[in-house]
């Protein structure tokens, strides 16, 4: 009885926690719209976008990142089954997919810079371009963080409510960072 | 319900059995939300006695421009050399005056202290979704007005651009003095800021979201925790945006990027900055820049309309159209901010826009005024201090409120822009009365924060003084917009046209020099009532809401017990057949048979019928 208890006790806290988790996410989302719409009325004021061919590089770092999604759902899968060593084994994968990007992402620069269109540019749809992947990495950065927390927990035998919580918070972070990270690439796909 | 009582038993055990405070836990790194409100509140005064400082010294220099202040020389030594204020340091003066002003005290100081002190003890809940995020919220404002106070000690001033900080003035450095170091730490500041803003934004909404006591639906919250939730949410989608336009001003600033310059020539030198706008700067600043305005009035509406129910011993005038119209300001806020740049070369179809959505937001805008109005009338009206403030905020809301339509009205604005008509309007509207009802709600709640009452005599000198010098200083000011005088400018002796206002800056300038003296009668009621002031009864002004229900002692969590239960909203003030003129949230009807109406029941049928049955053996009786 009293177990129960507790656990409604932890689970009645978490709720507002994981909430919070969603409330940044949206204000993540809008500060990338606030540099997104920063792109449209630039480049309709002006006539011109950042006219690249982006480079191949990020077509397949986006890939990587739809992987690490991937994994990140089947170590939330298992963990829900209760098999903490699946788990931890495709939050390293997750883990080092989510490193793969960040390398991706510094070759994909360099391939830009190596073409020219470098960060300060006289154009400033490319310089954008940096800022938005720029923030969007860190956001990998803090997102990693929270994977090896998870890692962390499960290797720790925290209880299965914290280690739902915790996978949970990871989750809704990092698909977030997944799919605003497609959104970003159609976006520079689109408006070239 | 047993399961419930079992759990908070646990709770407080725990909460007993571990908590052994410190002086560092308890008064400097809180995570208890009562104790993080006073410290949001005292910053908040300490950084509102600099900005009234600043508005001071800035006045002496547009009331006196010729004349000499040795004693200034004293204190700010190279920027009032030989005791007159230098122009670079007056444009720093008003620029700082404002930043703190709109950021740090009122929405800072006001949100800050008003949220977290009321939300959970208004909702029924021990503390905020995540007390950790909510200490780090007040640490991460108090580190950003270090910062900002930090620019004063520069070498070359701080910022001077204006609050908007707009580029050119911002994005390059050697602009002007307050361009340099000064200008990097206003954006350290702000960003510092606006990440204090989040936490705390994020927190106030999963609070109300989650953690409301049993029975605390909705629209059973208080005005005020409406008001707060509503400016949280215009805070989390607003402030990101600001984020990333002050990003982009970094990158032009620091690393040479184009985002929002072009085209500069500096002496003889040709920058190299090419095809960047600066009114780009303009629109994401707005985008912010407008709900901000909104985020500062709306909690202190809020406050007002609990403080004015309170002391008007009668229900609020239209509760549900509070809320939408609260509502409909939130969401209209997001669709006016061009009406601050109608003189920036806008297409004027979508100035016309522009000029279309704000004019309606005068619509809950007067949905609001005449609701307080309708509850002040034939009220019962107690004139506590608090309610002196809030039906001033009322005033100030009508009178600045007024100018908003010549504002928003893009071919009048033509003309108006950038004079004084817009410092007039904006001090009334959204200075004064958020002031006044920050003021308000620290008079109102001061016992429910320190235990103790403060003095009513002084109150009362405080607002009569305040309310009429803020007249004083403010209203005359139309006038000098009306005829044209350029906000923001140094010395009106150097032109011929603005020379005949000179005495009416030095009529505002000594109304604001009385006002500010006005001030002392509140810092020393405030800071005495702390420690000797008369020992607060449990419900001082015999109001309905739950935070009157916590003992007057604090504890961690609020409760001894169990968290109490809500039955009804919270404005049954006067309810005909009641025993006495308030009934608590914390009241169930079957204890109120007498009063209970039949909308109470909200299409409960059986309690319909009990009261119907109750009625028929018992009212009778009574006739």
């Amino acid at each position: 009885m009293v177990s129960t208890i507790q656990q409604e006790n932890a689970s009645i806290n978490f709720k507002p926690k994981k909430f919070v988790v969603w409330l940044f996410v949206v204000s993540s989302t809008i500060m990338f719209g606030g540099w997104t719409s920063y792109y449209l009325v630039f480049a309709a004021s002006k006539g011109k976008g950042h006219g690249l061919v982006l480079p191949q590089v990020f077509t397949y770092s986006t890939i990587v990142l739809l992987a690490s999604s991937v994994a990140l759902f089947l170590a939330a899968r298992a963990l829900k089954r209760e098999e903490r060593g699946i788990q931890q084994f495709f939050l390293w994968v997750t883990l080092a997919l989510g490193v793969t990007f960040g390398v991706l992402q510094f070759q994909g620069w360099s391939s830009m810079i190596s073409t020219g269109a470098v960060m300060v540019n006289n154009n400033a749809a490319i310089s954008l371009i940096y800022v938005v992947s720029g923030f969007h990495l860190l956001h990998i950065l803090a997102g990693l963080c929270l994977v090896i927390s998870s890692l962390i927990g499960s290797y720790r035998e925290v209880p299965q409510d914290v280690a739902v919580y915790r996978q949970d918070i990871t989750s809704i972070f990092w698909h977030f960072i997944d799919i605003l990270w497609i959104y970003l690439y159609v976006f520079l796909l689109l408006n070239s | 319900m047993s399961t419930i009582s079992l759990h908070d038993t646990h709770h407080d055990d725990h909460g007993h059995g571990h908590h052994h405070e410190t002086f560092l836990t308890k008064y400097v790194f809180s995570q208890d939300h009562k104790m993080i409100a006073k410290q949001f509140l005292i910053t908040g005064i300490v950084m509102a006695v600099i900005a009234m400082a600043l508005s001071i010294l800035f006045r002496l220099q547009l009331a006196w421009p010729d004349k000499s202040f040795p004693l200034l020389e004293s204190f700010l030594g190279k920027w009032a050399e030989g005791g007159r204020i230098k122009p670079d340091f007056y444009l720093a003066l008003v620029t700082i005056h404002g930043t703190i002003m709109v950021f740090f005290v009122l929405t800072a100081g006001l949100s800050g202290t008003f949220s977290n002190l009321l939300i959970p003890l208004q909702l029924g809940a021990r503390d905020m979704a995540s007390p950790f995020l909510n200490m780090l919220s007040y640490w991460f404002f108090f580190i950003a007005c270090v910062v900002m106070m930090g620019s004063f000690f520069t070498q070359t001033g701080p910022a001077s651009g204006g609050w908007t900080v707009y580029p050119p003035l911002s994005a390059v450095p050697k602009a002007m003095p307050g361009s340099g170091i000064g200008m990097t730490l206003w954006l350290i500041s702000m960003v510092l800021f606006v990440a204090s803003s989040l936490m705390g934004g994020i927190n106030y909404v999963s609070t109300v979201l989650n953690m409301r006591t049993k029975g605390m639906d909705l629209w059973k919250m208080p005005l005020t925790i409406w008001a707060f939730f509503l400016t949280a949410i215009l805070g989390i989608l607003s402030f990101p945006v600001l984020v990333a336009g002050v990003v982009l001003l970094v990158f032009d600033r620091s690393f040479g990027t184009s985002f929002y310059l072009s085209d500069m020539v500096f002496g003889t030198e040709i920058m190299p900055n090419e095809g960047g706008s600066p009114i780009l700067w303009q629109h994401l600043f707005w985008f912010l820049g407008h709900p901000e305005v909104y985020i500062v009035i709306m909690p202190a509406l809020g406050i007002s309309s609990e403080i004015i129910s309170v002391n008007s011993r009668k229900p609020i005038f239209g509760y549900h159209a509070m809320v939408y119209s609260l509502m409909g300001i939130t969401i209209l806020s997001f669709i006016v901010w061009g009406h601050h740049m109608f003189v920036t070369g806008m297409n004027p179809l979508l100035g016309g826009v522009f000029m279309i959505t704000t004019l309606i937001i005068a619509v809950p805008s007067a949905v609001k005024t005449f609701n307080y109005l309708a509850t002040l009338w034939r009220g019962n009206i107690r004139f506590t201090p608090a309610m002196l403030f809030a039906i001033g905020l009322v005033s100030f809301f009508i009178s600045g409120g007024l100018t908003g339509i010549f504002l928003g009205n893009a071919s009048l604005d033509i003309n108006l822009h950038d004079t004084y008509f817009v410092v007039a309007h904006f001090h009334l509207v959204m200075g004064s009365a958020a002031i006044f009802g920050m003021l308000a709600g620290v008079y109102h709640w001061f016992p429910k924060m320190f235990g103790r009452m403060m003095n009513a005599k002084l109150a009362y000198l405080h607002f009569w003084v305040t309310f009429i010098c803020a007249y004083l200083v403010f209203f005359p000011l139309h006038f000098l917009g009306l005829d044209g005088v350029p906000r923001r400018y140094y010395a009106f002796t150097e032109f011929e046209f603005m020379n005949k206002w000179l005495t009416v800056n030095v009529f505002v300038t000594w109304s604001a020099i009385i006002a500010a003296l006005a001030q002392i009668a509140f810092l020393f009621n405030f800071f005495y009532s702390i420690f000797r002031g008369k020992k607060a009864p449990q419900n001082p002004w015999e109001a309905n809401t739950l935070e009157w229900t916590t003992p007057v002692e604090h504890i961690h969590g609020n409760w001894p017990g169990e968290i109490p239960t809500v039955y009804r909203w919270p404005y049954d003030y006067s309810k005909p057949g009641a025993a006495e003129d308030f009934i608590p949230q914390t009241v169930p009807f079957s204890q109120t048979m007498n009063s209970n109406l039949p909308h109470d029941f909200e299409g409960n049928e059986e309690a319909e019928r009990i009261q119907l049955e109750w009625e028929k053996t018992n009212k009778p009786a009574q006739n």
